[in-house]
């Protein structure tokens, strides 16, 4: 029998296996993506430089094309014409509001405070005959101001069973009577900010859960700046 | 010494299991680089052409290590695509074996996301007087479930029913909040199980104790103790606590009941109510293979594909259930013979393994009660 210290001892050497065993099977437990869309989105800005909504265009990969489309050529043509495919479009921008859009919208440094979007409109489904392309334009509630701190768009899904990807060509234009002096460019993720580190962190400990924010780590963004010659 | 020994032991055993992690990973990528070349090809003539995606990015070497494993999903995921219609085409029996291959390796990678049992069948293994035998015919059994779940929903809701994808989307999630709250109260019997145990045997003020060698004490006036191998393993704890008293303080116990035994018994019936809980809820993955190659016209395709990934993620499920198997050996082993070290480890098991499934099966099914995905 071993003296008491000793067993002390050996509880602590339990906790250090049990931590050992989790951060080696942690990485298992992994969010993963099980649909891929492509994202070209159009900045929407009026005369005055202001940001008055989001033209999203989403093409997703063939396999969810291949689930989403199943069933919806009702009159057997063998065509999935767009009045066709018009119930799933309306399916998917009506449930896209209970994950906000997967689009969030604030000023660069201010997280936190996301800007009101309203609820879609102008949607539809275009279908190549191999992928399908959702669009829909996402207007905010209020037209936001571009001169000062740089607008950000994030797309995203926080729990990652979409994973967001911007195309190589385009993602990002400017759509508006006059865009002069407008630029909208693709934010990199900066491995030294202290911000992202710390989003890494809580989203690696939080990724079972219901609240999952896994997905914020590959948040694809842009960031719109306007210069003030324009007013 | 003894305990800095251990501690190295316990880093060691955590390096070399992520060693052993990444390098399966890795090896299990090379073979899939040809395909992904492949995948440049032009694909049928189309008007529009699909926008590509960029690479994915993140922040931080664990950010780069997440991006790249999910860009070679992704290009898995397509090149899947590519040889279900490559079957259509001059070479089918090429296209079946590469189908049968990426299948094989999406299973394998596929497994380590969530919601494939893998953390439900490593903690019940471990909870449980379970063996790496069975740890795999668990594994085993739980992913082909699953794969016939996903098969038979594709088949009769397509096929015979000639309802939607957007249907079949629902019916999965369905089964999906079903096989959660199966799983939590699977965990829940488990730990009412463990935790009768744990009083039952501190009211009777049984010591607990590992066998170390059974019958040494056959001569002597202990002699009533050698009938013990004969009992059934529920008996034992009733059974053992009468002759601790006959032992002098110090006195080695080697003789008595096999700590292993507080797990309980071995019972098909736990089994396969833990391998039901898991295999109902059909993979995702393997549903999307399913409708896409029933929209190619190729069903069976889907079905070997299905099987296939069940095959790899029966490999990866039974390979962490080993795992933590070991890690639970490891853990015994540190104690000698240390009989209290034991009982700690095989209660911290049993309880802690119960709990888990508990909280994981109550934690995914609130999840899975949300609002439907619209993708």
């Amino acid at each position: 029998m071993l003296p008491q210290g000793t067993q002390r001892q050996q509880f602590s050497l339990t906790l250090a296996l049990a931590v050992a065993g989790s951060v080696a099977l942690a990485p298992a437990a992994l969010a993963h993506p099980h649909v891929w869309a492509t994202v070209r989105s159009e900045i929407l800005l009026d005369a005055n430089h202001q940001i008055t909504g989001i033209r999203h265009a989403w093409t997703f990969d063939e396999f969810y094309t291949a689930m989403a489309i199943e069933g919806l050529d009702t009159n057997k043509d063998g065509i999935y014409s767009r009045e066709e495919l018009q119930t799933l479009a309306k399916v998917n921008v009506e449930s896209l509001k209970d994950f906000d859009y997967f689009t969030f919208v604030h000023f660069e440094g201010e997280d936190d405070k996301m800007l009101p979007l309203k609820p879609p409109i102008d949607y539809w489904i275009d279908y190549d005959k191999n992928v399908l392309t959702l669009h829909f334009t996402l207007p905010l509630e209020k037209p936001v101001d571009t001169h000062g701190k740089p607008v950000q768009v994030d797309v995203y899904d926080p729990s990652f069973f979409v994973a967001f990807g911007f195309a190589t060509e385009k993602p990002v234009t400017l759509a508006g009577p006059d865009t002069k002096g407008c630029t909208a460019d693709i934010a990199l993720p900066d491995p030294e900010t202290t911000a992202d580190a710390k989003a890494l962190t809580e989203s690696f400990f939080s990724q079972l859960g219901p609240n999952s924010n896994f997905g914020s780590q590959f948040a694809q963004t842009a960031a719109i700046k306007c210069k003030d010659s324009h007013l | 010494m003894r305990i800095a020994a251990g501690l190295a032991k316990v880093v060691l055993f955590a390096g070399l299991s992520l060693l052993f992690v990444a390098t399966a990973a890795q090896a299990e990528f090379k073979p899939i680089s040809p395909f992904a070349a492949t995948e440049v090809a032009p694909g049928p003539p189309s008007a529009f052409a699909p926008p590509t995606a960029a690479p994915f990015q993140a922040p931080g070497a664990l950010g780069r290590v997440f991006a790249w494993v999910f860009d070679k999903q992704q290009s898995l995921q397509r090149s899947l695509a590519m040889s279900v219609k490559s079957l259509k085409t001059d070479k089918p029996l090429a296209g079946a074996l590469t189908l049968a291959l990426l299948s094989f390796v999406y299973g394998v990678l596929h497994a380590v996301g969530p919601g494939h049992g893998k953390t439900i069948i490593s903690s019940y293994v471990v909870a449980n007087e379970e063996t790496v035998r069975r740890g795999v015919i668990i594994s085993f059994i739980a992913a082909g479930l699953q794969a016939l779940t996903a098969v038979v929903l594709v088949g009769v809701l397509l096929i015979a029913l000639g309802a939607t994808g957007l249907q079949v989307n629902a019916w999965s999630n369905r089964l999906e909040s079903i096989s959660y709250a199966m799983i939590a109260l699977v965990g829940l019997h488990l730990l009412a199980g463990q935790l009768r145990g744990v009083w039952h045997r501190w009211q009777q003020g049984a010591p607990v104790t590992v066998v170390v060698a059974r019958d040494t004490h056959n001569l002597g006036d202990h002699h009533h103790h050698t009938h013990h191998d004969d009992h059934s393993h529920e008996s034992h704890e009733h059974h053992d606590h009468d002759h601790h008293y006959h032992h002098a303080p110090g006195e080695a116990c080697d003789h008595m009941v096999d700590a292993r035994q507080l797990a309980g018994p071995f019972s098909w019936r736990k089994v396969m109510a833990v391998v039901f809980s898991v295999g109902i809820r059909p993979c995702t993955g393997a549903i999307l293979v399913l409708v896409f190659a029933l929209t190619q016209g190729l069903f069976w395709a889907g079905v070997a594909a299905t099987f296939a990934m069940a095959l790899g993620t029966a490999i990866t499920v039974a390979v962490l259930a080993t795992l933590a198997l070991g890690s639970r050996e490891l853990a015994l082993k540190l104690g000698g013979t240390n009989s209290t070290w034991a009982s700690m480890v095989w209660t911290t098991c049993a309880i802690g393994g119960a709990t888990l499934i508990l909280l994981f099966g109550l934690l995914m099914f609130s999840a899975s009660l949300g609002p439907a995905r619209p993708f």
